[in-house]
């Protein structure tokens, strides 16, 4: 692996959970802390009830494992060759894992909510860091092809 | 799940495959080889550093641009709210949220949806296209419209404030520093009526900031309006009359205008509000000037605001659907006199929200004249619409699918909102939800339809890239029964009753509410769908190197600010220069020229030569050349004889 590949999804891994976290702050206090979004997280990371710990490994994962894992995976994902896109499909599968393990004992209307959102959460998450990535590296692809007509 | 955490199972999982990624190596792939167009570069003076220009830019595209940002980011704030009060009405009960939270929602939604969504977003296609298309270098009063646009940001950080306090307040928990005012600031939970004396009573701090929040928000939007009247006034090209002024920038001096009366009016409202609120003046209190003294101001702005919102959406489709369908405008000067009627009229007819207050009959018999009598010109827009349409050459683009539904759903609107106008059905279904039903139909469907039209019809115009076709169809076609879906329920449930604003309903009105639920989720998918695409789009979408990107050459309607793209393509090189036209083309086009500057746009373009600046002076905006024929209609070729 490079090294200007690592640090460059590294970077991006930093705006992209800049990203999800903003989001996941607004969402929970916009939905009046009933979706325990945090207490999700740390389930999630294993901690349940320990939220600063679990913040910290929350990061940790979103700055830097995931990412690696994403520069390693990429030429296997599909949608390529559009890193952004890829991100997204990768972001998918951290979400099914997230809501597995994360959505505590929501159900009803609340849970379809919650479903959605952190989705969408989690394909900003992705989105951003192929999007940085590919910004850094250059790795964007340019379209090609005849324009049509409408 | 058991004792694993899922950041285990999947780390472990994803670092095995990495490594077995890793270790086969990276898959061999085709090298770019270069040499395509990457889309339009902006301009070259701008100050490099990307914050510096963009906070500083007094540009009327870069504000617009930013106006449609902030646009956008607001609409979905409100649409966040939306979707969840349709949550909280999957069921009858309040399972979901409580009721604070849910007269929270109903109010934000409200008051981002109507100030900083609409007005903001045409505002800005205003601040982009209106110079381009009256021939000005830029807009009246460059600096003050950056004054304008930076004030909406704080101001809907003010009325929005609730929350953004409450993240502060346990930010700063977190660190062990405790601001107990912050956490006090709870979303307001009003209404965006506003009604006192309940307004002047709630103890909630945050609602007199919302009140400042508002005020600057009715300063900004002031402020802009007096630019765009300004400059249509006296900045448009010695080409550009009143005669041949375009439909779009005729409904937006007319809004300006409205806004240019109503909402001075909101602001003093708000400031006596105020003052009732915490100086112990009575403006609005019972000994004092009364609450019905609110409910004439507030609507005496409210009514006229409905209308801020929708002109100019009528005229952003009067202004696209001829072009989508290869006709022009039908009746282009009476839509011109619809807007301005409904302009004045719109002043006039605030009092029937207040049928139920019980005034004196013939005054309220009199606003009831008053109202009716505003369908009329909304009808002549909607009849003109479907001339426009009838024989024309439908193509089932993604902007013309929403121009056809938002006409067809905006007449069921209209005919609902003649109901509400009539005193006895008003009486009964006043405060329910046939009435949100009966606005929803109408601000949803014509609104961000337009909008979205917009969006597709100036896309490669805006980006120098081309959408995604199959993907914008996919969000019309979901689009558009999410709003049926969503709303038609509320007339029958609102008509049976059902009030509005109450998080709980009886259960026979359970299946209604689930239906419009999940119309509502529709309208969710259908909106990321469009992100999805404008950001792909923007990012890798194909560039353009033909300006038609609509053939609007073949039927004579390559209006200016299409012109003036093809000129920037060319500079790029991205365009060949005076493409002749195709040769049926031309002989229908030769059919279509009655008018002078017809025939010196012909000359033009079949000579195939013409600089740029020549083109720009020759050929006027062939909708706005309509209006010096009497009867548009006949006025055309073989191809648009179809008149009356
Ligand atoms: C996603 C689409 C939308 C959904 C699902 C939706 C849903 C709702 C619902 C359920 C209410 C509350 C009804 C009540 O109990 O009184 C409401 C109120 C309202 N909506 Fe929407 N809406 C949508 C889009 C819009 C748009 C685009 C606008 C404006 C441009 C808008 C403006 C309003 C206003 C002004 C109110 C009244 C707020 C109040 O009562 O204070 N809505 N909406
Ligand atoms: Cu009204």
């Amino acid at each position: 692996m490079d090294t200007q590949r690592v640090v460059s999804v590294i970077a991006a891994g930093v705006v992209a959970t800049g990203v999800i976290s903003g989001t996941l702050i607004m969402l929970e206090v916009q939905m009046r802390y009933a979706m325990h979004l945090f207490d999700a997280v740390a389930r999630f990371v294993g901690l349940p009830g320990q939220r600063f710990l679990g913040f910290v490994i929350y990061s940790f994962a979103g700055v830097v494992v995931w990412p690696l894992a994403f520069l390693a995976l990429r030429p296997y994902l599909p949608r390529g060759p559009d890193p952004a896109a890829q991100g997204a499909v990768f972001a998918t599968a951290l979400w099914v894992v997230f809501v597995i393990t994360g959505s505590g004992g929501l159900d009803g209307p609340i849970l379809v909510v919650y479903l959605v959102f952190t989705l969408l959460a989690h394909w900003a998450y992705g989105f951003t860091l192929g999007a940085v990535y590919g910004y850094l590296t250059g790795e964007t692809p340019t379209a090609r092809g005849e324009p049509a007509a409408w | 799940m058991g004792r694993i955490p899922g950041i285990v199972l999947l780390g472990g999982a994803l670092l095995a495959l990495a490594t077995v990624a890793l270790w086969r190596g990276r898959p061999k792939r085709p090298r770019r080889d270069g040499g395509y167009v990457t889309g339009l570069d902006v301009g070259t003076e701008k100050p490099a550093n990307f914050v510096v220009r963009w906070l500083t830019t007094v540009d009327h595209r870069d504000i617009g641009v930013l106006y449609l940002l902030l646009g956008t980011v607001a609409a979905l704030w409100g649409g966040v709210d939306g979707m969840m009060i349709r949550t909280e009405l999957l069921t009858p009960t309040t399972t979901v949220w409580d009721v604070e939270t849910y007269n929270a929602l109903f109010t934000t939604h409200g008051l981002t949806m109507l100030l900083f969504f609409v007005t903001p977003v045409f505002t800005g296609i205003a601040n982009y296209f209106l110079p381009i298309l009256i021939g000005a270098d830029d807009m009246a009063f460059p600096r003050i419209n950056a004054i304008a646009f930076w004030l909406l940001p704080p101001s809907l950080a003010l009325v929005r404030g609730g929350l953004i306090t409450e993240v502060l307040g346990k930010g700063l928990e977190f660190v062990g520093v405790s601001v107990p005012i912050l956490l006090d600031m709870r979303p307001v939970e009003m209404g965006w009526t506003m009604y006192t004396p309940m307004t002047a009573e709630m103890a909630n701090p945050q609602i007199d900031v919302t009140l400042l929040g508002l005020h600057l928000s009715g300063i900004a939007t002031t402020i802009a309006a007096i630019n765009v009247i300004v400059t249509v006034f006296c900045e448009r090209d010695e080409d550009v009359g009143w005669a041949n002024l375009d439909i779009f920038s005729w409904g937006m001096l007319t809004t300006s205008a409205i806004v240019l009366f109503a909402f001075p009016v909101l602001g003093s409202a708000l400031v006596m509000l105020l003052l009732d609120r915490n100086f112990g003046t009575s403006f609005f209190a019972v000994e004092g000037g009364g609450p019905e003294l609110w409910q004439h101001l507030f609507w005496f702005f409210g009514h006229p605001e409905v209308y801020i919102l929708v002109l100019p959406a009528f005229s952003l489709i009067s202004y696209v659907l001829p072009k989508l369908v290869g006709r022009h405008l039908f009746g282009f000067r009476f839509v011109v006199y619809s807007t301005l009627a409904i302009g004045v009229l719109s002043f006039g007819v605030w009092a029937h929200h207040m049928f139920v207050l019980g005034m004196h009959p013939q005054l309220r018999a009199a606003f009831m004249v008053t109202s009716l009598s505003i369908a009329v010109p909304s009808a002549v827009k909607t009849f003109n619409w479907i001339a426009t349409m009838w024989y024309g050459r439908l193509r089932l683009s993604a902007p013309f699918l929403f121009c056809a539904a938002g006409v067809g759903i905006f007449a069921i609107g209209g005919v609902t909102g003649v109901f509400t106008a009539v005193i006895p059905y008003d009486m009964r279904v006043h405060d329910t939800l046939y009435v949100v039903g009966h606005f929803h139909l109408i601000i949803m469907a014509i609104i961000p339809f337009s909008m979205f039209a917009a969006s597709y019809f100036w896309f490669p115009l805006l980006t120098g890239r081309l959408y995604d076709r199959r993907l914008a169809r996919a969000q019309a076609l979901t689009m558009i029964p999410g709003v049926l879906l969503t709303f038609l329920p509320m007339l029958v449930m609102g008509n049976d009753g059902m009030p509005r604003r109450y998080a709980e309903y009886p259960e026979i009105y359970h299946p209604h509410q689930i239906v419009a639920s999940i119309g509502a989720l529709l309208i969710g998918v259908s909106v990321v769908l469009w992100l999805i695409n404008m950001i792909q789009s923007y990012r890798i979408g194909i560039p353009v190197r033909d300006a038609d990107v609509w053939d609007l050459k073949e039927t004579n309607q390559f209006s200016r600010e299409w012109r003036w793209f093809e000129r920037r393509l060319a500079k790029q090189g991205g365009a060949a220069v005076g493409e002749a036209p195709e040769p049926e083309a031309e002989t229908r086009q030769a059919e279509a020229m009655v008018e002078d500057w017809d025939e010196d746009d012909e000359s033009d373009q079949s000579g195939g030569d013409a600089s740029d600046a020549g083109d720009d002076h020759a050929d006027d905006d062939h909708d706005a050349g309509d209006d010096h024929a009497d009867d548009p209609a006949n006025r055309g070729g073989a191809d648009e004889g179809q008149g009356e």
